[in-house]
């Protein structure tokens, strides 16, 4: 301990010791002078290898590369603000990338203990809901003592104790006050009527508000007063009805475990009063739930994929920058032998170009940083997120980016330094291979994005399997409104019967899982060996025709019929290759149905995703319930959701059917998303391939001017143009050629994984490669070409004299 | 170079692990200046050993560093400012375990000559 604060003693006074050092010498000197012995030594050095024992030697050779490389960089500030803006672009994405996941999933919410928030689900090897029975929701909330709070949550989190008798509250949210009701500061304790029920406003949640799973509701309710909103509602008190979502925080020093297994033994018991309602080896699964989004499987696959992607930038301006330090080499020759020469040796100059590498690469993070936190900044306020995220780097950014520095100094800086100190800056190979590498990296990403704006084009102007045009729906939540199947069933008969009393409209069908709707329900099993998404629906016979999806095999169902099932087109040709699908039986065990006929392909339940298959079952009694009415209409359908609004209100005046338009929902939900992942990917790939063109500019404008003697001796021989071209840019022909052949092989291999948000392109898709190659093409000739004509203006009298 | 010729290292002592316990001894009884470290050891070695400042002031650094010594402004027989260097408690201690290690190398290796 004593030494090491020594030391640093030692470092903080060095001037003045190495002073007394030089004093101790020079005495040493003077007397053994006196004493007629002459010592020749090298002062300076003795006195280098003595300074050596404080153990500080490596921070003055830190330091005079770093001086170095600050005077070397200083004069070049061309190629030094090129090398930063490339690095700054290459590292800022992959930052900008992290911060964003940070921001997600690390982050934890800025309530008090963010750590011990838990969000429970009920899960079993075979099932998984997000959702659970509210009486579930407070048995485990009244015995579980490894939670030290619950909270059962119907779409938001609960404001207070509630109890179902005490006047009706809402606490409604700060943009609701400022947008609805003007920030009127006199707000609290005015009426307002949900549903055509009064109730008190009791508060407004600040700004900053975060709220469990990044759910930002407008107006908030006690979970016991659900029943006073939606009249004969029996969610809180049907133990088969999961709609409630819940939350717990951990009690202090509890584990995740430890929890569990308590949760496992009240699960247990729930199942000896609800045997029905409980699953076979039901367990409740625990996520953190102190983060903005808590985080499943699948998301993490999304954020490995958007990581590959701005990695690829990273590789193409690594690369890019890998070729300019190697051209540059070339200019340093001179400065480079003459530091060998009096005395430097190979791994003192490789030291010193790793410095010169990690200087310019903490540049580039930096610059990246600050370039990452503006367009953040930017897009948190475009897509109107919670007050309280904020871009501004925390230590995980600022970690992160000092990583990418290092790794992004390791590949653009290495191999050209290791080259270097060998001197043997001349050998083209190693600029070859980084031309290739950027080719091939911008390739896969043009590629992606090409495919990608394919797949937006698709859905514009391509239908999902069905025409959704002139399609509504009406939702009348039965089930939530406390209706039996047989009153659910007479409503909807009679609902069915006067809509399609009306002109307007051409057919009527009900539907359990609709189109764009809110919940998706997905088998996931296995055919011949491949992992197939299977997505269920339960319909009504006349559904096929309402939706105009062919039936192009068997029939349709026949009202009342059990046991049998309709498959899509390709569910039958994955299962019965070859053979005749109808007749067939599906499923297992005892519960095989038929097979009665086969449906066209449509991506109801997954717009997006090509290798979705479907399956159909005739709506029974008991699904009447959560049945939502289809109406096709014979013009344009924008007038019909007033019409169904007002024979719902007659028939049951307490319900409040949600009726969308599916064109105006495909429009939002669909098109637009569809077009933002598209112009984003694009956007990713054309920095990618301008990063790259810049690169490729440098280069060959780089090489015509170390061989402007060759080719003003070639001209005035006579050498045409175009050999003179050609001689300038043959160097270059098989690097690019390899690298998009490789590019394109990488995208083809790799895009399989984009194929479920597709649309239905296909991800060998051709159009898509011709058009992202010959894009890339287009620009390296341009890049190319540009500075190789200036080989071709050469004043020869002029050039040949000068040399 | 510290000039050993007469002096067979064992080898778990070092050169300069000599030279260290060699300045530990010297200064046990006074402090010194440099110079006057590597006359004494010159003189005491009856003109045997010379100690030269290019491993005399880095040993000297070392020791420094390690806490075996301090350095104290003082005045030379000349005349002159100079440093001098003053054994340190932690340098007896020092001193103390390396004396009997090489004690009992010597005589280890002593008892091998004689008996083999």
């Amino acid at each position: 301990m004593g030494e090491f604060f020594r030391r640093i003693q030692y470092l903080l006074n060095r001037r003045r010791l190495d002073r007394e050092l030089e004093n101790d010498m020079e005495f040493h000197r003077e007397m053994a002078a006196r004493e007629g012995r002459n010592n020749f030594g090298n002062t300076l050095r003795m006195r280098e290898q003595a300074r050596e024992a404080w153990g500080w030697t490596w921070l003055d050779r830190l330091g005079q590369d770093l001086r170095y490389t600050a005077r070397t960089l200083a004069r070049s500030p061309g190629f030094t603000v090129t090398a930063v803006l490339v690095l700054a672009i290459g590292i800022g994405v992959n930052v900008a990338a992290f911060s964003l996941f940070n921001m997600v999933a690390l982050q934890p919410l800025p309530v008090r203990d963010p750590n011990s928030l838990v969000r429970l689900e009920r899960r079993s090897p075979q099932d998984y809901t997000s959702e659970m029975p509210y009486l579930s929701a407070i048995f485990y909330r009244d015995h579980a003592k490894s939670l030290s709070a619950v909270m059962a949550v119907l779409g938001v989190p609960p404001t207070r104790e509630d109890s179902p008798t005490a006047p009706p509250v809402a606490v409604i949210s700060y943009a609701l006050w400022q947008h609805r009701f003007a920030g009127d500061p006199s707000i609290l304790g005015r009426t307002i009527r949900l549903n055509k029920k009064p109730a008190t406003i009791i508060g407004i949640t600040p700004y900053a508000f975060a709220s469990l799973g990044g759910q930002r509701p407008d107006i908030w309710l006690p979970i016991a007063q659900q029943p006073y909103f939606i009249g004969g509602s029996n969610v809180l008190n049907d133990p088969s009805n999961s709609s409630v979502r819940m939350w717990g925080r951990l009690a202090p020093g509890v584990t995740k475990q430890m929890a569990a297994g308590e949760l496992l033994t009240l699960t247990n018991e729930l199942r000896h009063q609800h045997p029905k309602d409980i699953w076979d080896n039901e367990f409740i699964d625990i996520h953190p739930g102190g983060h903005l989004q808590v985080m499943q499987a699948e998301m993490y696959q999304v954020a490995a994929l958007i990581a590959m992607l701005t990695l690829l930038i990273l590789a193409v301006a690594c690369a890019n920058l890998g070729g300019l330090l190697l051209a540059r080499a070339v200019t340093r020759e001179r400065e480079i032998g003459i530091r060998v020469a009096v005395g430097a040796g190979r791994f003192r100059i490789f030291r010193q170009l790793c410095t010169e590498s990690l200087v310019l690469a903490s540049l580039g993070a930096l610059t990246g940083m600050a370039l990452s936190y503006v367009v953040l900044r930017v897009a948190l306020v475009r897509f109107d997120s919670p007050g309280w995220l904020s871009p501004v780097p925390d230590w995980r950014v600022i970690l992160f980016a000092m990583g990418m520095a290092v790794i992004a100094a390791i590949f653009f800086g290495f191999a050209p330094a290791l080259h270097i100190a060998r001197q043997r800056q001349r050998k083209t190979i190693v600029r070859q291979i980084l031309i290739g590498l950027q080719i091939a990296a911008s390739c896969v990403l043009l590629i992606v994005s090409s495919l990608l704006v394919r797949a937006t084009q698709h859905v514009l102007f391509t239908n999902p399997g069905f025409a959704y045009q002139q399609l509504v729906s009406i939702d009348p939540q039965l089930g939530r409104y406390g209706y039996t199947p047989a009153s659910a069933q007479a409503y909807l008969s009679q609902m069915q019967d006067r809509l399609r009393a009306l002109p307007e409209v051409k057919s009527v069908a009900l539907v359990k899982l609709p189109p764009l709707g809110h919940s998706v329900s997905r088998m996931d099993t296995e055919i011949a060996g491949r992992p197939v998404a299977i997505y269920p629906n339960w319909v009504e016979p006349g559904f096929f025709q309402t939706m105009s999806i062919p039936i192009l095999l068997g029939r349709t169902f026949y009202p009342g019929e059990k046991r049998v099932v309709i498959v899509s087109e390709s569910l039958a040709r994955k299962q019965w290759p070859g053979q005749n699908p109808i007749g067939q039986l599906l499923g297992d065990g005892p519960n095989q149905d038929t097979v009665i006929g086969v449906a066209g392909d449509a991506r109801v339940n997954a717009m997006s995703d090509d290798d979705a298959v479907e399956q159909y079952w005739p709506a029974q009694l008991d699904d009447m319930p959560d049945m939502v009415l289809m109406l096709r209409a014979t013009g344009e359908p924008s007038g019909l959701p007033p019409m169904a609004k007002s024979i719902s209100e007659r028939l049951d005046p307490r319900l409040f059917p949600e009726i969308r338009q599916m064109k105006l929902l495909y429009r939002d939900n669909v098109q637009q998303q569809v077009e933002q992942i598209a112009a984003t990917v694009s956007m990713i790939g054309l920095i990618a391939i301008l990063v790259a063109a810049v690169g490729i500019l440098g280069l060959v404008s780089f090489s015509v001017s170390q061989r402007m003697k060759e080719i003003a001796i070639r001209m005035a021989l006579g050498a045409k143009k175009f050999d003179v071209l050609t001689a300038v840019l043959r160097q270059f022909l098989w690097p690019v050629a390899i690298g998009m052949i490789a590019g394109a092989g990488v995208a083809a291999a790799a895009s399989k994984v984009l194929r479920r948000i597709l649309f239905g392109v296909s991800n060998l898709d051709p159009a898509s490669y011709a058009a992202a190659l010959v894009v890339l093409v287009a620009i390296i000739a341009l890049a190319g070409l540009l500075p190789a004509r200036r080989a071709l203006r050469l004043d020869l009298a002029k050039t040949l004299h000068n040399e | 170079m510290l000039i050993t010729h007469t002096i067979n290292t064992p080898k778990p002592v070092t050169p300069s692990g000599a030279l260290v316990l060699l300045i530990l001894r010297v200064l046990q009884s006074s402090s010194l200046h440099g110079y006057a470290i590597a006359q004494r050891i010159h003189i005491l070695s009856n003109e045997v050993l010379a100690v030269e400042e290019g491993l005399l002031y880095p040993t000297l650094q070392k020791m420094l560093v390690k806490g075996w010594v301090t350095a104290e402004w003082g005045i030379s027989e000349t005349n002159r400012k100079v440093r001098c260097y003053c054994i340190t408690p932690d340098g007896r201690r020092h001193l103390e375990t390396e004396l009997s290690d090489y004690d009992r190398v010597t005589q280890g290796i002593q008892e091998v000559l004689r008996t083999a």
